[in-house]
């Protein structure tokens, strides 16, 4: 079982992700980077994924928003939303129709996209399928119920 | 064979000479300058744009595009009797340009989808009436307005210098995304025992707007990053309040394409702007009428009572469903001025509509 966040987890979603190269030249090519911010009540934890072309190039734990480019999108919510959504994509196979990344950003919360400019926001958009497939990930060979908890198997 | 024509007839002379033996061969010392080059792909996704355009000096665009009005190839040698087709008088970069138009074409062709291979139109179920006809009226209304995104690239298009092939191409692959925009909602308007509802004169008045811009650029501000912008925001909403997964997907994949045409707007009014500071006056009274045709359309009686049986997740829950819709809104607007802020307008005094719905 891989906890969730982790490096190994963000890592297991790259492996996935990048394991079927017809899935990802169908989606067509991405280039940004995605910070995922996790707030829990006395820390916080951030693991930045790169994707560049039909790849995602990279995933890695940072300490400080510093270290990620200054137009990396940053994703946002309290661990409690993110488990809940890691939950529901392991349980149901992908997001069901209220854990997509859209539905929990559009009302900004409980998750929400800060960025440095507008035009990298809307990269979130552009890119929507893709990073979804890329947080579906969590499923693959997970088991079928919500017993697993937030964690991959 | 019947009688020919002069100009058939030298055609075949010449052909007939060449046959005999006698080559010319000119051709082939021609542009020795642009000889040698070998473009290549600077990655797995393959030779695009962005690649030609860093060989030699074929990615040089000029301030002012080719003066023989022919399509004559950028970079290509062309004689002086070149004749002018007469139809491209767009011939100032600053008119059209972005500098993000070979990267968004690149992208573009690589994220084309099919809406009738990618939604799973197979897991449509049937819905309660009043869920089915407000997202029949919501496709209706996204039919109508959808295909001006098409019409206006096409209007100027062929108006465009050759030598700005980047921006053709990018308009060109735009064209393409609001078909399958038109053909997708018209597609699950007719896919689920509803039908398409009632049409809107007020978006008429919209898509009229857009059309009659009397440039490319103040037509582009309208399209681009009024129009589509509130669209984006549309679209991320129709995603959230999806009834199943064919509206998710559905939304979800028309999103991608419209950031990346607000994404050319964006920059293109940026571009234009840095050239000619002193015709942002017109960029905000274009922008004016822009607003106000906008607020009615998006707030037409058909089009907001359906989108907000939609976001309230019934009829029955219509007021929570306008509650969100004005927190929508909200974020319609902030997206929309800071996309102005970064094209380099400051137009938070001067919207021509509220920052809020009194909802």
């Amino acid at each position: 079982m891989i906890p969730f966040p982790s490096v190994e987890f963000f890592e297991a979603l790259r492996e996935r992700v990048n394991a079927d190269p017809e899935r990802l030249r169908r989606l067509g090519t991405v280039d940004m980077t995605l910070v995922v911010k996790i707030d829990y009540p006395d820390r916080v934890e951030r693991y930045e994924i790169v994707f560049a072309g039909y790849h995602c190039v990279r995933t890695r734990q940072i300490a400080n928003p510093a270290d990620a480019p200054k137009d990396a999108i940053v994703l946002e919510g309290p661990y409690a939303a993110w488990r809940e959504m890691i939950n529901n994509i392991v349980a149901n196979g992908q997001a069901d129709l209220e854990h997509t990344l859209n539905t929990l950003t559009l009302m900004d919360t409980p998750l929400h996209v800060e960025s440095d400019n507008q035009l990298d926001t809307d990269l979130f958009y552009r890119y929507q399928q893709n990073l979804q497939e890329f947080f579906d990930g969590a499923a693959i060979g997970a088991p079928s119920s919500a017993s697993a908890g937030a964690h991959l198997n | 064979m019947s009688p020919v024509s002069e100009s058939v007839e030298r055609a075949l002379d010449t052909l007939s000479e060449v046959r005999k033996g006698k080559l010319d061969l000119g051709w082939m010392n021609a542009n020795p300058a642009g000889w040698g080059v070998r473009a290549t792909a600077r990655d797995e996704r393959g030779l695009g744009l962005e690649d030609i355009n860093r060989v030699g000096t074929y990615g040089e665009v000029p301030d002012e595009g080719s003066r023989f009005g022919s399509m004559a190839p950028r970079g290509s040698e062309i004689s002086d009797d070149m004749p002018s087709l007469g139809c491209y008088d767009i011939n100032d970069k600053s008119l059209v340009w972005a500098d993000n138009v070979a990267h968004l074409y690149d992208e573009a062709v690589a994220r084309q989808w099919s809406s009738a291979r990618d939604i799973p139109w197979n897991q449509l179920k049937p819905l309660p009436e009043d869920l089915e006809k407000a997202m029949c009226q919501v496709c209706t209304n996204l039919a109508e307005v959808e295909f001006v995104a098409a019409d206006m690239p096409a209007k100027w298009l062929w108006h465009i210098n050759h030598d700005f092939h980047e921006v053709k191409c990018f308009l060109a692959s735009q064209i393409f995304d609001e078909a399958r925009h038109l053909e997708v909602f018209r597609k699950r308007a007719l896919a689920n025992g509803g039908g398409l509802l009632r049409s809107s004169p007020d978006s008429e008045q919209l898509l009229r707007v857009i059309l009659e811009a009397p440039n490319f650029t103040t037509g582009s501000a309208l399209m681009h990053i009024l129009g589509e912008g509130f669209v984006l925001t549309l679209f991320r909403n129709g995603e959230m309040f999806a009834l199943s997964p064919v509206e998710k997907k559905i939304f979800r994949l028309c999103m991608q394409d419209e950031a990346r045409h607000v994404a050319y707007g964006t920059m293109h009014l940026k571009y234009f702007l840095e050239k000619h500071p002193e015709r942002e006056e017109e960029i905000h009274e274009i922008l004016s009428r822009g607003e106000e045709a906008t607020f009615s359309l998006n707030q037409t009686q058909d089009t907001v009572e359906a989108r907000a049986i939609l976001a309230g997740g019934g009829l029955e829950h219509i007021e929570e469903g306008f509650q969100k819709l004005g927190y929508l809104f909200k974020k319609q607007i902030n997206e929309y001025l800071y996309r102005l802020k970064m094209a380099g307008i400051e137009r938070r005094s001067r919207l021509a509509i509220p920052f809020e719905l009194p909802l």
